[in-house]
């Protein structure tokens, strides 16, 4: 990834966050300010049902005391009080009192307790009313929470108690309204609320208990759904304290209700848990504006990021233009061009960079050419002293010849035919000498261009030890043995098949010569990342490391006879493949020649013409 | 003074008893006004698909006979059979028909026609005609026979091509809107000699309340009156009229007692139950309390069977029991009455530990019935009963009231019913209706009922 990228990702990564950082606070702000809404909401239905209970069960006490102060409850009573008369005649006047005054519940109850007439459950006359002893029937007592038993369930009722004191025995009514869907539907919620009723009876929870307005939302007729409401009942009826929770209805959130339990708690000392006011608020607005808020968010961010790539791009095309230019400059620097500059107008930090960067350039290029002067300098030093040392070895033979001519000039002629005639041999033979210098000199200087061909490399390298096996072998010197490392499923590449079978005779050759008390020779070849690995190894005398970094330049030599050209003919022809040469060794080890050379040509053309010439010791 | 006084109170005197003698004086015409409850969809007397009552059988007697009849002491008097006579050890019945009984399409009766009506209705028995009379031969002893036929099921009925039943009774079918209303008018030909009635217009299938009202607004001129609301139309001053109690209400199994503890827990319902306070609560005091099927002023002998409730021993034989069986208790929703008593029969059932779930469904465990008496006779009314509960008739093997007890308590034996009450059938008649008063088994005898003038 260029910097260029990275500095567009960062940019874009920092505006989406920020969009989405705003995004969330938006919309954690909206759920608490809707939270807080919501839950006034609910406090408002929960007051609202208060006071409609209070209003509701003001209506119960009003009803039931008009029961109580009616003709027919008073000529009840009055009757009852005689001894003779038994109560059976009022067996019906329950249901006729409680159908005129509209309650659901209304019994009658002497003051032993027993049931006189019951509205709700007319066959129950002369059983004791369970709730008596607990019952006040002062007349400022309130009405109350009752579960009322009634024929084939139990309900749950407003109730209000009130007596008819017409003789001793006063007469006990006891009336109420049913907490039942009519009861729901009396209370005016807003239209995305609304109020059920759990009646609380027996240890778990039940759908049948669940009450629900008659009218109104969607009716819970599917059981699995009222079943939504075990967790929150449950948990109500296991601290008795009010609960809220979440139901999910579907699987759109948009159809979740947040329902608020609120217990119902009766009369009597325990206070004991009779029903559960179930308030619920649709989360269908909520949902939608946390939807609307994100689908904004998106959208926002969307175009934040879109916007934010092209401003980031053109930012960073600025930023980086002047570093792509650095870097360019680098690789040109490195691909050998040290001329390349950039520009370093500005007076920011990428001008000063820029600015010294140039400076280097320019100081390396002198180094350089300063460099190449003084190694220019010392080749040709080191040319003339080779020269010198070459021409002066068969000179000095020149010179004793020539003088001892002069010499025999002064004898016989005799003498001097024979001398003349030995001079001759010795002059022609310097002279040779002579010419054959020269002419390594100029074969050196006239190494041919490579004609390429499709070459495998392990039939050269079986050739060159075909060509010293006898050699290496040679009667009156310590053998050598040579031993070939080959790669079979090396592939063909493209070379010239005599140069390279120069290249490596003169490589046997040296290390021959490395190996005058025998050793080994190792020829091997391998692959490696789309090249052929040459060596030449040997076990002789190896270099020291100033010998392997001086080895390959021409004329230099370790030999007592080498012109030092043997390894340059070496280096050349490896660089006009288009591959590199190395040496490894260590005195008293050995010495491994490394070529590494390119598979194909199309990689040979590319290649550089100078010569990479690494050089390590092992 | 007193010359002038005298006088003037013996004309008085006089003028008021010409007055009262023209009062009660029987008067030919007039419609007749009945609303009924029962709402019979036929009616043919042998149609035994349908739910017996006293209305219905009042219904059959109007437009048909039987060819004899019971007074209130059981025993027999002629109708369409003038004499009849055993031979065999009681195992054949000879009955002589009445000569000039027609019937209301003009044919008369015969005794091919009669033996094919008896026939139709007693499928076992062996009936054929013999000259003018009726031969019935049982395989056994049978001195129930004439009884039998007594019963307004075995009405003589002659089956026209078209399906319509034609009889010989006192009123013959005008109109007959089946479960709505039905006209009759009287048969000028009876050979019992007219009716004073010209017509009777009988609505059926309405409630008590209906009826009520419609006696109030002199809609109606008779109409029943249900038991619990006796009591408070006499004290309404209506005209109110009561058979004997001749209806048992009970408490009918679906299916017999299979394990002793299902007999135990049957045991224990019965025991529970308060009917004292049933008869005076929900009853208002209207009819017995009935341990027995037969009532006692019939058997003589219902004091016998345990009336009273015994919890403690109701407790006792329920704890025998293991585990907790749920009855349901259905009731006829159309009958107030029966509700709450179903209601009350749970409440009690549940003090001894039993469980009942009243409910107004076909299907139930139990539920509660209305079982009219077929007969003031003992051993007939005790007969008639097996097959109604879906039991076979108990087996009476002599005359005695020993036998009879023993049958009914082979009956009671079974468990399959709790009996709670007897109800007589109660009437109220607007207070024109004159020389009407219902029969001890409940029947109507309007044949000789006659309406004052106003009704005319």
């Amino acid at each position: 990834m260029t910097f260029r990228h990275k500095l567009l990702a960062v940019f874009s990564l920092t505006v989406f966050l920020s969009v989405a950082a705003v995004a969330w606070l938006v919309s954690a702000m909206t759920r608490r300010a809707f939270d807080k809404a919501d839950n006034d909401r609910t406090a408002a239905l929960v007051t609202q049902f208060q006071r409609e209970f209070e209003r509701q069960g003001a209506e119960v006490v009003r009803r039931v005391e008009t029961v109580t102060a009616s003709d027919a409850v008073t000529r009840m009573a009055t009757m009852l009080n005689r001894t003779s008369t038994d109560s059976s005649g009022y067996f019906e006047l329950a249901k006729s009192l409680a159908d005129s005054y509209q309650l659901d519940f209304l019994e009658f109850v002497d003051a032993r307790g027993n049931i006189i007439s019951s509205a709700q459950w007319p066959a129950k006359f002369g059983y004791p009313e369970t709730a008596f002893e607990s019952l006040s029937s002062s007349d400022k007592q309130p009405a109350f929470l009752k579960q009322e038993e009634v024929q084939d369930s139990t309900a749950l009722g407003l109730f209000a108690v009130r007596a008819s004191h017409v003789g001793d025995r006063p007469i006990y009514v006891m009336g109420g309204r049913r907490l039942d869907k009519n009861f729901l539907s009396g209370l005016v919620t807003p239209s995305d609320s609304r109020a059920l009723l759990y009646q609380n009876r027996g240890d778990r929870f039940s759908s049948d208990l669940l009450v629900e307005p008659a009218s109104g939302n969607t009716p819970l007729s599917d059981p699995r759904s009222v079943d939504k409401f075990a967790p929150i009942i449950q948990a109500v009826r296991q601290s008795n304290q009010e609960m809220a929770g979440v139901i999910h209805w579907s699987a759109d959130q948009a159809d979740d209700e947040l329902f608020h339990a609120v217990p119902l708690r009766g009369n009597g000392s325990e206070h004991p848990l009779l029903g559960i006011l179930l308030v619920g608020n649709s989360r269908r607005s909520y949902v939608e504006l946390k939807r609307h808020i994100r689908d904004s968010a998106l959208l926002v961010g969307s175009g934040g990021i879109v916007l934010a790539i092209l401003l980031s791009s053109w930012a960073a095309a600025r930023v980086t233009r002047r570093v792509e230019q650095l870097a360019l400059a680098a690789q040109e620097v490195t691909a050998g061009n040290w001329n390349a500059r950039v520009d370093a107008s500005g007076d920011d930090e990428v001008a000063q960079l820029a600015g010294s960067f140039n400076r280097m350039t320019a100081e390396l290029l002198n180094q350089k050419e300063r460099l190449v002067q003084t190694e220019r300098v010392a080749a040709w030093r080191e040319l003339a002293r080779r020269l010198a040392h070459e021409l002066k070895n068969p000179l000095f033979p020149l010179q004793l010849t020539v003088e001892n001519l002069l010499r025999a000039r002064q004898s016989d002629s005799n003498q001097f035919d024979e001398v003349f005639r030995e001079s001759a041999r010795t002059l022609l033979a310097e002279i040779s000498n002579l010419k054959g210098i020269i002419g390594r000199f100029s074969e050196f200087s006239r190494m041919p261009q490579p004609q390429l061909q499709d070459v495998q490399i392990n039939d050269i390298l079986r050739a060159v030890a075909q060509l010293f096996r006898a050699q290496l072998q040679a009667p009156g010197r310590p053998p050598i043995a040579c031993h070939l490392d080959l790669d079979d499923e090396l592939r063909t590449i493209a070379a010239d098949p005599e140069l390279v079978h120069r290249a490596l005779s003169n490589l046997v050759l040296n290390a021959m010569d490395a190996m005058p008390n025998g050793g080994a020779l190792t020829l091997r070849s391998d692959r490696e990342d789309g090249k052929i690995i040459i060596e030449v190894a040997d076990t002789g005398s190896g270099l020291t490391p100033e010998e392997c970094e001086r080895i390959f330049t021409p004329y230099y030599t370790t030999k007592q006879h080498g012109t030092g050209l043997g390894l340059a003919i070496v280096q050349s022809v490896v660089s006009d493949h288009g591959g590199r040469i190395s040496v490894q060794s260590q005195p008293g080890r050995g010495t491994t020649f490394v070529i590494e050379l390119p598979r194909n040509p199309d990689t040979l053309r590319i290649v550089p013409a100078a010569s990479e010439v690494s050089q390590s010791n092992g | 003074m007193k010359r002038f006084a005298w006088p003037s109170l013996v004309i008085s005197s006089l003028l008021a008893a010409a007055l009262a003698a023209a009062e009660t004086r029987p008067q030919y015409g007039g419609t007749l006004h009945v609303a009924m409850r029962a709402a019979p969809a036929t009616l043919d007397p042998s149609d035994s698909t349908q739910t017996d009552s006293f209305t219905r059988r009042n219904l059959t007697l109007l437009i048909f006979e039987t060819l004899l009849t019971t007074d209130s002491s059981g025993r027999m008097h002629p109708a369409l059979a003038l004499s009849w006579q055993a031979a065999l050890g009681n195992q054949r019945w000879q009955f002589r028909l009445r000569r000039d009984v027609k019937f209301h399409d003009g044919t008369a009766l015969t005794a091919e026609i009669a033996a094919a009506s008896l026939r139709a209705a007693n499928p076992s028995w062996k009936v054929f005609a013999e000259g003018d009379s009726v031969v019935i031969e049982c395989e056994t002893n049978d001195p129930e026979v004439p009884g039998e036929l007594a019963l307004p099921r075995n009405s003589i009925v002659k089956r026209n091509p078209d399906g319509k039943p034609s009889g010989t009774g006192p009123f013959h079918i005008v109109d007959w809107q089946p479960a709505k209303k039905l006209t009759l008018a009287a048969e000028e030909n009876y050979w019992g000699g007219r009716p004073f009635l010209d017509a009777i217009e009988i609505e059926v299938g309405k409630n008590y309340h209906d009826q009520s009202i419609a006696l109030e607004l002199g809609r109606a001129d008779l109409v029943e009156v249900a038991p619990e609301q006796v009591h408070r139309a006499s004290i309404d001053g209506r005209h109110v009229s009561s058979s004997e109690p001749m209806e048992l209400v009970a408490l009918l199994f679906a299916r017999d007692a299979t394990t002793p503890e299902e007999k135990l827990l049957r045991e224990a319902l019965a025991l529970s139950v308060e009917r004292a306070s049933m008869r005076s609560v929900l009853l208002q005091g209207a009819g017995q309390p009935a341990p027995s099927i037969l009532p006692t002023w019939m058997s003589g002998y219902g004091f016998v069977f345990p009336a009273e409730t015994d919890l403690p021993r109701a407790r006792h034989l329920r704890d025998q029991v293991r585990g907790v069986t749920t009855w349901t208790i259905a009731y006829d929703s159309s009958d107030p009455i029966a509700r709450l008593l179903a209601e009350r029969v749970a409440l009690n059932a549940r003090d001894a530990g039993l469980s009942l779930q009243p409910a107004a469904t076909p299907a139930a465990d139990v539920r509660v019935v209305r079982i009219p008496l077929a007969a003031a006779d003992p051993w007939i009314a005790l007969a008639n009963v097996g097959p109604v509960i879906g039991l076979p008739a108990p087996k009476i093997n002599g005359g005695s009231a020993e036998d009879l007890y023993s049958a009914e308590q082979s009956l009671l034996a079974t468990r399959r019913l709790i009996p709670l009450f007897h109800l007589p059938a109660t009437y109220a008649a607007a207070g024109t209706l004159r020389n009407w008063k219902p029969g001890p088994d409940g029947s109507w005898s309007l044949a000789d009922a006659w309406l004052e003038n106003e009704k005319q």
